[in-house]
């Protein structure tokens, strides 16, 4: 009995090497350690009886998962060493895949924050037309990215590690410039066909889609109230067909942006860990890009230019919104290590407590923001910084230590409230929720701080972006990496926002994006949509006087 | 006056992107990079807003 449990201790004992050796170490040393001085006939030991589990169960959990359940791929030879290493390295990717796939579940619960904290920040008679706008982003970003969004983000990014290889995502469309080559989009998994009908590839797919599916979200809250929802649809199409999945392939798919380190020594290129940029300053940059063309709604400006405040119509929404998508963002953050398995991944713990706390002092610091300027605490800005905590360490959270994660929050938390004032005083852009502030203003502040905070601790398997070492930002001694966040801000306000801009331009010409002032002034529910999201009730018309309309709202309102 | 800050916009970026091949030193790199995103700012809320500022809804 004794022989046997010791056997089971060497033959567990052997898994675990291997499961460490799989993530760490080429083939060939990997055949060298194996001679430990187990063989395949110290493997021939016997599990644990089926008839006696079957008599007795196994409350313990002491008989199950045993000898018996490694699949063996010869049954004359029985249990060899490679069935056990083969079942090792499984496992590994195996714990990677559900990790990733429970993570990506998590960030498509958030689609139901969003829709929440942008339905109640605006008015009732619009609530059926936010909702559905935020609804059937889900559906056209996911199209547009199967379509071909994927494969020109992710076409050339393989191997993939953590996700088994990833392999058949091999082919990234390389121009040569001044002698250093620049990664410009993926050709590979347009429409998943292919070899890309792969298990990796598919986990990958649902991983960046939920992703993406963020991004094109942020876009209808800056936008709400005026939008017309033709107009939205061909704009969100855009935005995941194109405009989203080239800046993720130049950050996270390859391209030029990830690569500044290998080619110009700028620290380990664009780091950008969970999407500060690739995700939130792309949204919030779009957001701005079609608020501005579709200009402000009736009765947010006076004809001095003096903002009107117009609140929303449920804060129940925003703040349970606001508590999903902190929930959600324990799957965008520590979801993004792509794996809790081998390569580093064991520091999702200090990514998620990176998340909580950069929430909670963004919350706290838009807060006491608003409560000494104001004199009350505002619980829609206490929302959005709690929202713009959670943007800003997106980017840095697997780069940085506690303290520094509740530093980049509390900046963030100041940065939205600024932002909304500098929007809404300044720049006359109307942002019913406060998206540009928190997704695009904080998005931007998200991939500076890594070039400033990183402390040189993380190593996710070795290298990141093709570098070898640790992401080290200025403030850990590091310029180089700085210049490298900076060229990634400088392409997301130049490119991005272009982009964005032309496209919607062209959208404004052929379908027209804002809706009549008599629409607007009537509420979208039922002009665009067809239905009132509350019929039931009397909605309250609004407290703005004739006096402070412009004359295409009063003639509207006549 | 939208193609001038459209223009704007752009030349921010390729100047920041210029500044890697300008110059070896990060520090050089550096500060072009921050002229670059002044300019590209400048652009999208300077000009481009502008534009539409001036032909604004509540100004009618």
């Amino acid at each position: 009995m004794n022989g046997r449990r010791t056997k089971l201790f060497v033959l567990l004992a052997t898994i675990g090497i291997a499961a460490g050796l799989s993530a760490v170490c080429p083939v060939g040393v990997r055949q060298a350690s194996a001679a430990v001085g187990l063989t395949d006939e110290d493997l021939k030991v016997s599990g644990p009886k089926t008839d006696d589990i079957a008599a007795k169960g196994d409350p313990g959990a002491e008989q199950t998962g045993t000898i018996n359940d490694v699949a063996v791929a010869d049954s004359k030879k029985g249990l060899t060493l490679a069935d056990l290493a083969n079942q090792a390295g499984q496992n590994k990717v195996a714990i990677n895949f559900v990790w990733t796939l429970v993570a990506g579940f998590l960030v498509m619960f958030m689609q139901a924050g969003f829709a929440l904290v942008e339905t109640g920040l605006i008015r009732a008679k619009n609530a059926n037309h936010t909702m559905m706008m935020n609804f059937m982003v889900y559906g056209l970003g996911l199209f547009a990215y199967w379509v071909c969004g994927f494969a020109i983000q992710m076409g050339g990014s393989a191997p993939i590690a953590n996700l088994g290889g990833a392999y058949p995502l091999n082919h990234e469309q390389v121009v040569n410039l001044f002698g250093k080559p620049w990664g410009l989009f993926g050709t590979k998994g347009f429409f998943l066909s292919g070899a890309t009908y792969d298990v990796g590839v598919m986990v990958l797919f649902l991983f960046q889609m939920v992703f993406m599916d963020t991004a094109t979200t942020i876009v209808t809250g800056s936008c709400a109230e005026r939008w017309k929802y033709s107009a939205f649809c061909a704009s969100t199409i855009f935005l995941g067909a194109l405009t989203y999945p080239l800046f993720g392939n130049w950050a996270w798919g390859g391209g030029w942006l990830s690569q500044l380190g290998a080619n110009f020594g700028l620290g380990h290129g664009y780091c950008d860990f969970a999407g500060s940029g690739v995700v939130h300053a792309v949204g919030g940059l779009t957001g701005l890009a079609v608020a501005m063309q579709i200009g402000p709604r009736i009765g947010k400006y006076n004809r001095d230019g003096k903002p009107n405040v117009i609140p929303g119509h449920d804060l129940v929404f925003v703040l349970t919104g606001c508590f999903i998508l902190a929930f959600g963002w324990f799957g965008f953050n520590p979801g993004s290590t792509l794996g809790a398995s081998g390569n580093g991944c064991l520091r999702i713990g200090s990514i998620a407590v990176n998340t909580m706390l950069a929430g909670c002092t963004g919350s706290f610091a838009a807060l006491l923001y608003m409560w000494i300027r104001y004199g009350k605490p505002d619980a829609s800005m206490a929302g959005n910084g709690l929202l713009a905590g959670l943007v800003a360490i997106t980017a840095p959270s697997g780069f940085v230590n506690s303290l520094s994660a509740a530093i980049i929050g509390w900046v963030a938390g100041i940065l939205v409230c600024l932002g909304v004032e500098f929007f809404d005083r300044v720049a006359r852009v109307d942002d019913p929720v406060g998206a540009i502030s928190v997704h695009g203003l904080n998005g931007l502040w998200g991939v500076l701080s890594v070039g400033l905070f990183a402390d040189g601790r993380s190593n996710y398997g070795g290298s990141w972006n093709g570098v070898n070492g640790n992401v080290t930002g200025l403030f850990y001694g590091d310029a180089g990496q700085l210049v490298a966040q900076l060229i990634g801000i400088a392409t997301l306000v130049g490119v991005i926002f272009t982009l964005s801009y032309v496209f919607n331009w062209l959208v404004d010409i052929v379908v027209g994006q804002r809706v009549s002032a008599k629409v607007e002034l009537a509420g979208l529910d039922i002009p665009e949509m067809g239905a009132l999201c509350y019929p039931d009730f009397q909605l309250k018309a609004s407290d703005y006087s004739t006096s402070s309309l412009s004359s295409v709202g009063v003639a509207a309102k006549q | 006056m939208r193609l001038v800050g459209i223009a704007c916009v752009l030349g921010g970026w390729l100047l920041a992107v210029a500044g890697l091949f300008l110059s070896s030193s990060n520090t050089v790199r550096l500060v072009i990079a921050c002229v670059g995103i002044a300019i590209s700012l400048s652009g999208s809320l300077g000009v481009l807003n502008g534009y539409y500022l001036e032909r604004a809804i509540w100004k009618k």
